[in-house]
């Protein structure tokens, strides 16, 4: 159990600052940073069992970019604050390690297959951002929702 | 005596407006586009003021109240003559409409006001209920206007805007913020007609004025690391600029100061490379020991990379030999510290800082807005990082496996 908690929760917490810090993020996003790195990753291992390594890709850089779209316009703040250090648990690096390393020891079908993997992450990650970008910027403004709310009660009240 | 841009919750004023301009709706009008300015005395708000810009460089202070017992105090003529310095930069001539009431003109030609033209039976027509002012009926509404003697530098304009791109683009913005960033600006101190295109390493801009003045600029912006905390001080003060709370030449400072604004302390940056290496380690299933190793590895990579910067080393050369070092201590660790560990987990943490993280996701999000060129350019710019970290691993290992034979024997045995 506790191992559950340092793999799943600490990790990702810790891995998405370090890199924020790399970036050179300002400090007062740290926290979003960490919970946004860490909503990927549960969401990417949630779904690695019952699908494929792509499928949880894209579903949790889905969340990752929906997630500071909101933050974004709660912040005021450019999105890439969020979605860089977030994304960075999904990266296929390990993959591309296991190519690197089998065209080395001149296992081509392996490596073939680890490079395969890793583009099929590759995708998935882009999918996910591409969907959750082209939602347009009005909808994550809470006045947004408010006005519609506002016109519905009015439509109501005709 | 302060004075203060009003941004948020406008509408909280209404009482006080109300008391200059008797009727809701026409205030609502605008409200919305309208700057307000309050003058505050201590925390008492004494004066407020809201001015709508029009595009020729023109502007109207469509509503100036003084708070009730802060009359005669010379609140309103302060005010004027800020909104008078504050609009220099951007307007020819300042409007103000008033009723045909000797009392409330004279504040304004004591600010430097003189008669313009007059809107007969304004106040009937516009106006649901009459008005009325010392038992008089008030019909016409009077303008006056000031010269407000200024040129806008359209140069001055289009460089600061064009150093405001270059400096989001060569810190990682995506390319349609540093597009609306650069529009933005020219808009907002009236250089209307203005073209940008943006690739990912040149802005090149055209800026026109009157159809007679024509001014265009090329800057070339060589592709480099991510500083997103300057993006963000970029973005609030294209916020700021945007809302009208700054001039000109404090924009240019503050930019000035954006850019030259201290980094990270590089230990830090050293220690987030060993901590961000390590947990990710661990997070793809590395053992403890191993993620401690891990973080020696990043810390010692990072102090590379930051040596390779400030000598401005290729990109090819960084990452290719970043590998290699990262390889080499794997093995160095795995054969010198006596706790059994496995070489790939080791390495695949240390790869983690230098994976091009923020050229990926630009990549993206520049292909997604259609930017399909300097989306390419990114593309093709971090898959090579990867290709040159995968090349410096596989150096390293194939030396490795062939050299010491031990290692060799652990390697193909993983």
């Amino acid at each position: 159990m506790l191992d559950w908690f340092v793999v799943n929760l600490v990790c990702p917490c810790l891995g998405t600052v370090a890199f924020a810090v790399l970036f050179h993020v300002p400090n007062r996003f740290y926290v979003s940073c960490a919970a946004i790195g860490t909503w990927g990753w549960l969401i990417y291992c949630a779904l690695l069992k019952p699908t494929s390594p792509a499928i949880a890709s894209f579903a949790a850089s889905l969340t990752v970019v929906l997630i500071s779209r909101i933050l974004t316009v709660r912040m005021k703040c450019p999105i890439t604050m969020f979605v860089i250090p977030g994304i960075f648990p999904l990266i296929p690096g390990a993959s591309v390690y296991y190519m690197a390393y089998d065209l080395v020891i001149s296992e081509t079908r392996e490596a073939g297959q680890s490079g395969f993997l890793a583009v099929k992450i590759a995708f998935g990650i882009v999918f996910g951002i591409v969907s959750a970008v082209s939602i347009p910027r009005e909808v994550f403004s809470g006045d947004y929702w408010r006005a519609r709310r506002r016109k519905k009660n009015k439509d109501d009240w005709y | 005596m302060r004075f203060q841009q009003i941004i948020e919750n406008k509408t909280k004023y209404m009482d006080l407006l109300l008391l200059t301009d008797p009727q809701r709706d026409m205030i609502y009008r605008y409200l919305d586009t309208g700057d307000m300015f309050a003058l505050y005395e201590g925390k008492e708000l004494c004066t407020l003021a809201v001015v709508t810009v029009s595009g020729n460089r023109e502007c109207e202070i469509r509503n100036l109240v003084t708070t009730y017992g802060n009359g005669g105090k010379g609140y309103t003529r302060a005010m004027i003559h800020y909104l008078s310095e504050r609009y220099r930069s951007e307007c020819d001539t300042m409007y103000v409409g008033t009723w045909d009431y000797e009392e409330s003109m004279r504040a304004y030609k004591k600010g430097g006001f003189e008669y313009s033209h007059t809107l007969n039976d304004y106040y009937v027509h516009n106006y649901q209920e009459p008005i009325y002012l010392d038992g008089k009926q008030m019909t016409d509404l009077v303008y006056l206007k000031k010269q407000l003697d200024a040129e806008v530098d359209l140069k001055k304009v289009v460089n600061f805007a064009l150093n405001a791109g270059r400096t989001l683009l060569k810190n990682g913005a995506e390319i349609f913020r540093v597009d609306e960033t650069i529009q933005r600006i020219c808009k907002r101190y009236h250089v209307e007609e203005v073209d940008t295109f943006v690739l990912s390493h040149a802005i090149f801009i055209n800026a026109e004025r009157d159809g007679e003045e024509v001014y265009s600029k090329i800057k070339h912006v060589p592709l480099s690391s991510a500083n997103l905390a300057i993006v963000a001080e970029v973005n609030d003060l294209s916020r700021k600029i945007t809302a009208g709370m700054i001039s000109l030449d404090e924009a240019i400072e503050e930019l000035d100061q954006i850019e030259h604004m201290p980094a990270k302390k590089k230990s830090h940056l050293i220690v987030a490379a060993g901590a961000g290496a390590s947990a990710f380690g661990y997070l793809l299933g590395a053992s403890a020991m191993e993620s401690i190793c891990a973080f020696f590895i990043g810390c010692i990579l990072y102090i590379w990379v930051l040596f390779a910067g400030k000598h401005r080393l290729s990109k090819i050369i960084i990452n290719i030999f970043g590998g290699i070092l990262i390889t080499t201590m794997a093995v160095l660790m795995y054969v010198f510290v006596p706790v059994s560990m496995q070489i790939d987990g080791m390495i695949i943490a240390g790869i983690m800082p230098l994976v091009p993280g923020a050229a990926f996701v630009n990549a993206i999000r520049d292909i997604a807005d259609s930017d399909f060129l300097s989306g390419t350019v990114r593309m093709i710019d971090a898959l090579l990082v990867f290709v040159y970290i995968a090349t410096g691993v596989g150096i390293a290992l194939g030396v490795f496996s062939n050299w010491i034979g031990g290692v060799g024997v652990c390697l193909t045995g993983l």
